[in-house]
């Protein structure tokens, strides 16, 4: 589900784009190491060759068919930086080009899916297909169907925390209707790869002995909370605003120093909406131009 | 094909196609935001961008209806979620959403069809964006019409041999059938890829790609800049 731009409030986009941009540098980083520059041909036709596989429809029965998504399959070819980097590509492209999804909401898109949704897809990979030949598959369904879901139920999340009407009957015809495309992505990469293992077994990559299988564990409860648990959030203040409010602590508050951006706004701009922009965009700003000169830092210590 | 047609809007010599492709980056991102952070969409205020970018359109000499029947691309999704809003008994958070979601589409459309992908790419390579992320967009970009055509090849001939007749084989032998084409196309697609490697070193490839002339930014990108970024706030005041 690519958000487009104007349905996202303002805080939610900007905390996602400001989580977005570290984490796509450090997926970058990491595949650097791994594929040197003469390499990035590849990356960049694995992406074509996700954009293709979207116009080959897998027929389900009552006559539907549904289409490979593509993030897990990347991850387990490319390994999950490489994937996430492909991925990034790929919905920069489509809200560029095509005008699918959004650029102030590519932040979110590029969370959901190269990030969060490669990752959720690597992990059972990751984790499980060092074992037979039905863990593996299981691994592997498990994967696809992880990312799409994911991925969808975050989007959908991010969509009610911004304000989009989703009346309860809806919010769940939709988590039913990703439920489906998941098992359907699930089941359309397990046949892709077995396809592709039958031409060369070396397309796939091998998954390492998994390290920080507690880590990965965490990594994957907090995503699950993440994506589900957030559907229950609801608009008032948090359990330590409230614990504040009900003893008093907040009217006595003092601030001890003022600052620029304090409640998410540029205190010094007389315009609303300039207050809460502006904030947004420097926090932003702060956020880029701290990964951009960590990014050039490291070149450089790499170069020297 | 939707690209080869805003591709060749992208090459004409008007004002806004002469622009720095980060003047217009920067005035398409103020722009965006002043959308996205509008409280709703009001009829002037709504009326007064649609209006300033049909200029820009007419400006860049770009088809105007083209450029508004692409843009509607976004309509699907957002009417959808316009529809539940009004049925929630919220009309004026469905006109945002639908509003809002075409006019930043619109916006987007104007930039790529004055800019070139790769100048655009280029650009954004000079405020910062790793340029191992736009190398990977600049090669997706270009490969993306071939094997997209290998993909309608395939297709084509799956059709020709009734590989999606209602009265063909099992759901499941289709479905296995689907995916060992699928698994070819990515076969092929890897073989490509690795051509393609190996006849870029030949010819000396370093990783990047050499423009015959660096993008400059002059005193007409910053009063454009300028310029574009106090119309569109002055407007946000309406």
């Amino acid at each position: 589900m690519h958000i487009p731009d104007g349905f996202l409030s303002t805080p939610v986009w900007i905390a996602l784009d400001v989580l977005a941009v570290p984490a796509v540098g450090l997926a970058v980083r990491k595949t650097q190491r791994e594929f040197d520059e003469g390499r990035i041909p590849l990356l960049g036709v694995m992406g074509a060759f996700v954009f293709a596989a979207q116009m080959i429809n897998f027929p389900v029965g009552i006559g539907t068919s549904g289409h490979l998504v593509g993030g897990a399959l990347l991850a387990f070819v490319l390994g999950w930086p490489a994937a996430a980097v492909v991925m990034t590509a790929i919905l920069a492209i489509q809200a560029l080009v095509f005008q699918d999804g959004g650029i102030l909401a590519l932040g979110a898109n590029v969370t959901n899916m190269a990030i969060v949704g490669v990752l959720v897809g690597y992990l059972p990979f990751h984790l499980w297909s060092g074992g037979g030949a039905t863990a593996r598959s299981i691994a592997i369904f498990a994967g696809g169907f992880a990312s799409v879901l994911v991925s969808a139920v975050l989007a959908l999340v991010q969509l009610i925390l911004s304000g989009v009407p989703m009346p309860a009957p809806v919010a769940g015809i939709s988590v039913g209707f990703f439920a489906v495309s998941a098992l359907l992505e699930g089941a359309i990469t397990l046949a892709v790869v077995q396809a592709l293992e039958t031409i060369n077994p070396n397309f796939i990559r091998k998954a390492g002995r998994p390290k920080g299988g507690a880590a990965a564990i965490v990594l994957a409860m907090a995503v699950f909370l993440a994506a589900v648990g957030v559907i229950f959030a609801s608009s008032q203040p948090d359990g330590l605003e409230k614990l504040a409010m009900n003893v008093g602590i907040s009217q006595r508050a003092t601030n001890l120093f003022a600052t620029p951006l304090a409640d998410y706004e540029a205190a010094f701009l007389q315009s609303a909406w300039l207050r809460k922009a502006a904030a947004g965009l420097a926090g932003l700003a702060l956020v880029y131009a701290a990964c951009l000169a960590f990014g050039r830092f490291s070149a450089r210590k790499r170069s020297a | 094909m939707h690209y080869a047609v805003v591709e060749r809007w992208s090459r004409g010599r008007s004002f806004l196609h002469r622009r720095d492709a980060r003047a217009k980056a920067g005035a398409l991102l103020i722009l965006l935001t002043a959308i996205g952070t509008a409280p709703g969409l009001p009829a002037a205020l709504g009326g007064a961008y649609f209006a300033y970018l049909i200029l820009g359109f007419a400006m860049a000499r770009v088809p105007v209806t083209g450029a508004l029947a692409r843009a509607a691309a976004v309509l699907p999704f957002s009417l959808a979620f316009a529809a539940i809003a009004a049925i929630s008994g919220d009309p004026a958070r469905a006109i945002a959403l639908a509003g809002k979601s075409y006019l930043s589409a619109l916006a987007v459309l104007l930039l790529v069809a004055t800019t070139p992908l790769p100048k655009l790419l280029r650009g954004f390579e000079g405020i910062g964006v790793p340029r191992f992320l736009l190398m990977v967009g600049q090669f997706l970009y270009r490969y993306l019409f071939v094997i997209a055509g290998q993909a309608a090849s395939m297709r084509l001939a799956a059709l020709c041999r009734g590989g999606f007749a209602k009265s063909g084989p099992a759901h499941g032998t289709r479905f296995r059938a689907a995916a060992g084409a699928l698994a070819v196309l990515f076969a092929r697609s890897y073989g490509a890829a690795e051509n393609i490697h190996r006849s870029m070193l030949s010819r000396g490839f370093e990783g990047h790609f050499h423009l015959l002339r660096s993008p400059r930014f002059g005193p007409a990108d910053w009063t454009f800049l300028v310029s574009s970024a106090a119309v569109t706030v002055a407007v946000r005041g309406i």
